[in-house]
C-alpha cells in the first residue's frame, strides 16, 4: 500500500515538471519570437526612420510617375504635380492601386492624402521628398460599390527641416468601386 | 501511457507556440502596414491604366510680394501655370480644367485671397489674382475673386488641352490698403497660401 502511495507521488511529481518544463518552454518560444520579430522590424524601419516617419504604405526612392518629366532645359520653374483620370479598386478592398509621389525634378517635399468628395481621408502619407512616391496605397476604411470624386491632395512644404507650409494642389478624379 | 501523454503534451506546446510565430509573422509594421511589399511595374508609353498618372502641371511654390510700403502703387508679382505632360487625353472632348483659390476660401464663406501676419493671424489684407499678365490687366479686366466662387475646387483658371500649354498670369496687392494703419501695428512677415485644383472634364 505504501509502495503504490509512493508511485503516486512520484508519478504526481513527474506531471507537474513536465507542465513546468512545457511552460518553461513555451515561455522561451514566446520571448524569442517576440525578440527576433521585434529586431527584424526594428531593422527594417531604421534605415529610412527620418524621412517616413509616420509615413504608410510601401515608399519607393525611385518613383516613377509613368510620364515622360521634362529635362533640366525644359524646366522653367514651379513645383510638379501628378493628375489622374480615375481609380479603380473592388468593394471591400483595403488598398488602392494609384501612383502618388513627388516627381524627381521638384526641389520640394509633399504631404500627400486620399480624400473623397465629402471630406473622407482614405489615406494620409508623411513626407514624400523629391524622387519619392507609392504605386499602392493603405485605406483608412473600406467602400461600398460606386463611383465617388476624389482627389489627391499635394501640400507641397519646404524642404528646410520645419516642414514650412507652400502652395498646395488638388488632383481631382474618379474613383470606380466595382 | 506516460510516454503518450508526455507525446501529447508537448505537442500541444508545439501547437500553441507555432501559432504564436504565426501571429507575430502577420504584425503589421509602419513600413509594411498592410502586408503588401509588392511594387508594380509600370510599362510607359501605354494606355494610362487607372491610378496611373495621366498629367502633369506645375504650380507657383511660392509667391513673393517682397517688402510692401504704405504708398499708393500696387505690388504686381506673376505667376504660372504650366502642362508639362500628358499621356493619352482626348482632346476633341476632354481638357484638363485648372481653378484656384485661397487656402481658407470656401463657397458659403469668405472667397478672398489674403495674406495675413505669420505672428497675429488676425492681421491679414486681401490680394487680387489676375488670370492674364499685368501688362494686360485694365480697368475693364476683372481679378479672379472679384466673380463669385461657386465651385469647392475654386475660381475657374484656365483649361488645358496640349503638353506645354501655360497660363501667365499676375497677382496684385494694392498697397493702399496698409495706409490707413499705425505701421508699427502692422510690420511683420506676412504669408497666404492657394490651391490649385486640377481635374480632366468635358469640354
Amino acid at each position: 500500500m505504501k509502495k503504490k502511495t509512493d508511485h503516486n507521488k512520484n508519478n504526481t511529481k513527474k506531471t507537474i515538471m513536465i507542465i513546468a518544463a512545457a511552460v518553461l518552454l513555451l515561455a522561451a518560444v514566446v520571448m524569442l519570437t517576440l525578440f527576433l520579430s521585434g529586431a527584424f522590424q526594428k531593422g527594417q524601419t531604421d534605415d529610412k526612420k527620418e524621412d517616413h516617419k509616420g509615413v504608410v504604405g510601401v515608399i519607393s526612392d525611385d518613383w516613377d510617375p509613368g510620364v515622360e518629366e521634362p529635362t533640366d532645359s525644359q524646366q522653367r520653374g514651379g513645383t510638379k504635380i501628378p493628375g489622374y483620370s480615375s481609380a479603380e479598386m473592388n468593394a471591400g478592398d483595403k488598398s488602392l492601386v494609384i501612383r502618388i509621389g513627388n516627381p524627381k525634378d521638384n526641389k520640394v517635399g509633399f504631404f500627400a492624402s486620399l480624400v473623397l468628395s465629402d471630406g473622407t481621408v482614405l489615406y494620409e502619407s508623411g513626407l514624400l521628398k523629391p524622387g519619392q512616391g507609392l504605386d499602392e496605397v493603405p485605406l483608412n476604411q473600406t467602400l461600398e460599390k460606386g463611383t465617388y470624386d476624389a482627389k489627391v491632395v499635394y501640400q507641397c512644404v519646404l524642404l528646410d527641416g520645419e516642414n514650412t507650409p507652400l502652395n498646395a494642389a488638388e488632383s481631382g478624379f474618379k474613383l470606380y468601386v466595382n | 501511457m506516460k510516454a503518450k501523454k508526455l507525446f501529447t503534451l508537448i505537442l500541444a506546446v508545439l501547437m500553441i507556440a507555432l501559432s504564436v510565430v504565426s501571429v507575430s509573422a502577420g504584425t503589421l509594421t509602419e513600413s509594411n502596414p498592410d502586408g503588401q511589399t509588392e511594387v508594380k511595374a509600370h510599362i510607359g508609353g501605354t494606355t494610362p491604366e487607372p491610378g496611373d498618372v495621366t498629367y502633369i502641371i506645375s504650380i507657383p511654390d511660392v509667391v513673393d510680394f517682397g517688402e510692401l510700403h504704405q504708398v499708393s502703387e500696387n505690388r504686381d508679382v506673376s505667376y504660372k501655370v504650366k502642362l508639362e505632360e500628358v499621356n493619352n487625353l482626348d482632346t476633341d472632348k476632354q481638357q484638363i480644367n485648372v481653378y484656384v483659390k485661397d487656402q481658407y476660401a470656401t463657397v458659403e464663406g469668405d472667397q478672398e485671397f489674403y495674406i495675413a501676419n505669420k505672428a497675429d493671424a488676425a492681421k491679414k489684407f486681401s490680394y487680387s489674382v489676375y488670370d492674364v499678365p499685368a501688362a494686360e490687366i485694365d480697368d475693364d479686366k476683372t481679378s479672379l475673386s472679384q466673380n463669385t466662387m461657386t465651385q469647392a475646387a475654386g475660381y475657374y483658371l484656365t483649361g488645358f488641352t496640349t503638353q506645354g500649354e501655360e497660363l501667365n498670369g499676375n497677382l496684385r496687392f494694392d498697397q493702399t490698403q496698409l495706409m490707413g494703419y499705425n505701421l508699427a501695428e502692422i510690420v511683420g512677415d506676412y504669408s497666404g497660401y492657394m490651391i490649385f485644383f486640377s481635374i480632366i472634364e468635358d469640354q
